[in-house]
């Protein structure tokens, strides 16, 4: 196990290192263009923006609207998954519903947003949570269909109430499919605060590179792509973990 | 009156493709503190028998009653072992899972415990109490199956094949082990499985299926054999026999 883990993160260090080092190979001896710079320079940007405060204020004001919208739209997505999964009815009448919307992205739900809740915190939050809530709902209605036959009616022949069977039985079942949904569609959230941020916004990550196109300063674009890919990786890595905390006995091929 | 008592039940499954009739005219009383073996070909309607008398299904003609009362749905008085493992919960530790009945009726923590604790015991798996199912072998998943079960205290124990899906090594300890307990206990159960020589080992009476559709009882054959049993005893061949030669023109046609 510790083996394994060290190997884990040396991989993760190399893979890393190679990535830096193809790169720097590429701008130096292949592209040779102003408009590709390589990782040095971006570097010294980048220390240099994070001297300055700037760096830090772009990445807390994205990842507040990501995770404000995040938790909105799970919080929203659990329980309507949950009602679908359970309730035939509710299926049917709600099913129209995922099924059309999910395939209205939020990108295309930007301009609306910005009509209704204006450039402000509102709209950014409004399309995250909008980003996040069908996968969550999809995930989570599947999962309650996933939940054994046995184990239901384990439960019902040891006294079960319908209650007791949802909230006891049910509902832990489900939670490995609920917590891969909020994994997925934090991914999603990452897609649409870049693009609302590059459209209306006064501040963010993607802002900054919206404004570092405009002025030409190549690095700060390139700041601002690694910083997103870090988040992304770094979120990414606590669901991992926290799928493995609550859920990875729970099936051990996850 | 017996504990249990099947009249002439009968079930059609009715699908898309037509209907299935697995079972025909049912009739079988059990006795308070009998272990029955309901032995069968697969697909003579064996475990759909089970499935309605632990209430899973209801049956399209007949009644079932337990201690004279008519079964409309399953209940803490018909305990179930299933033949796959899958009805253990992943998430509760084996001890939590045998104490998963009193957790639903609000017996406290502590005296849950000691009882979980106490059926854990009996049924061979000491010290393993803190274990996931995914953590546990195909026979300890099936103790625990059984300990949940008892645990709960129901009037009969109803088990659909339980060692099935074992290793023929497995299966005998596991058999000798539901004998011992049985013999603690004195559970009523009804037990279903297509293995005679498991049906001789462990029933007190063996009751043997016509071939599917339409399923029904053939014959009951008592087993006065002492227990331990000793599988290669004059007295264990002559029961075998018998109830091979019935199993025997069920697969072999000749109805």
């Amino acid at each position: 196990m510790a083996t394994s883990r060290a190997a884990t993160v040396a991989g993760y260090v190399i893979g890393f290192a190679l990535l830096f080092a193809i790169w720097h190979f590429a701008a130096l001896y292949l592209v040779r263009s102003a408009l590709f710079p390589s990782p040095l320079p971006v570097f010294e940007r980048a220390w240099m923006l994070i001297e300055d405060q700037i760096l830090q204020d772009q990445i807390v004001a994205s990842m507040r609207r990501i995770l404000q919208g995040f938790f909105l739209g799970s919080a929203i997505g659990i329980p309507v998954g949950l009602a679908i999964g359970s309730f035939r009815p509710v299926r049917m009448l709600l099913e129209p519903w995922t099924e059309f919307f999910r395939f209205i992205p939020a990108v295309a739900m930007i301009t609306v947003a910005v009509i209704w809740f204006g450039i402000g915190e509102e709209s950014k939050i409004f399309l995250i949570a909008y980003a996040t809530v069908f996968v969550v709902v999809i995930s989570t209605a599947a999962g309650v269909g996933a939940v054994g036959k046995d184990k239901i009616r384990a439960a019902q022949c040891l006294g079960a109430s319908r209650f007791q069977v949802f909230a006891l039985v049910a509902l832990p079942a489900t939670v490995p499919y609920i917590l891969t949904g909020m994994r997925v569609a934090m991914a999603n959230a990452f897609v649409t605060i870049v693009a609302a941020e590059l459209v209306a916004s006064n501040d963010g990550l993607g802002k900054m590179l919206w404004d570092a196109r405009l002025f030409m300063q190549i690095e700060d674009i390139f700041v601002a792509l690694i910083a997103l890919g870090l988040l992304g990786f770094l979120t990414d890595r606590v669901f991992r973990l926290l799928i493995r905390a609550f859920a990875g006995r729970f099936n051990p091929t996850m | 009156m017996g504990l249990v008592a099947l009249e002439g039940v009968g079930k059609v499954f009715r699908g898309r493709t037509g209907s299935w009739e697995a079972v025909r005219d049912f009739t079988l009383s059990l006795e308070e503190g009998e272990f029955f073996c309901l032995l069968g070909t697969s697909g003579c309607g064996k475990t759909t028998v089970l499935n309605m008398l632990a209430g899973f299904e209801a049956p399209t003609s007949g009644r079932i009653l337990l201690d004279g009362k008519p079964v409309t749905r399953p209940g803490a008085d018909r305990g179930v072992v299933f033949q796959g493992h899958d009805s253990l919960y992943d998430w509760l530790t084996a001890l939590d899972n045998i104490g998963f009945g009193l957790r639903l009726r609000g017996v406290r923590r502590t005296e849950r415990r000691a009882t979980a604790e106490r059926f854990l015991q009996m049924v061979g798996l000491n010290g393993q109490g803190a274990k996931h199912p995914s953590e546990l072998s195909g026979g300890m998943k099936q103790r625990i199956q059984i300990a949940r079960a008892l645990a709960n205290d129901p009037r009969i124990l109803l088990m659909d094949e339980p060692f099935g899906a074992l290793d023929a090594m497995t299966r005998a300890v596991l058999q000798a082990e539901l004998s011992r307990i049985w013999a603690e206990t004195r559970k009523t159960v009804l037990f279903i499985t297509h293995d005679i020589e498991e049906a001789c080992a462990l029933a007190t009476r063996v009751g043997v299926m016509k071939r599917g559709p339409g399923g029904t009882l053939k014959a009951v054959v008592p087993v006065d054999l002492p227990f331990p049993r000793e599988r290669t005893s004059d007295g264990f061949m002559r029961v075998f026999r018998e109830v091979h030669a019935l199993i025997h023109e069920e697969i072999h046609g000749g109805h």
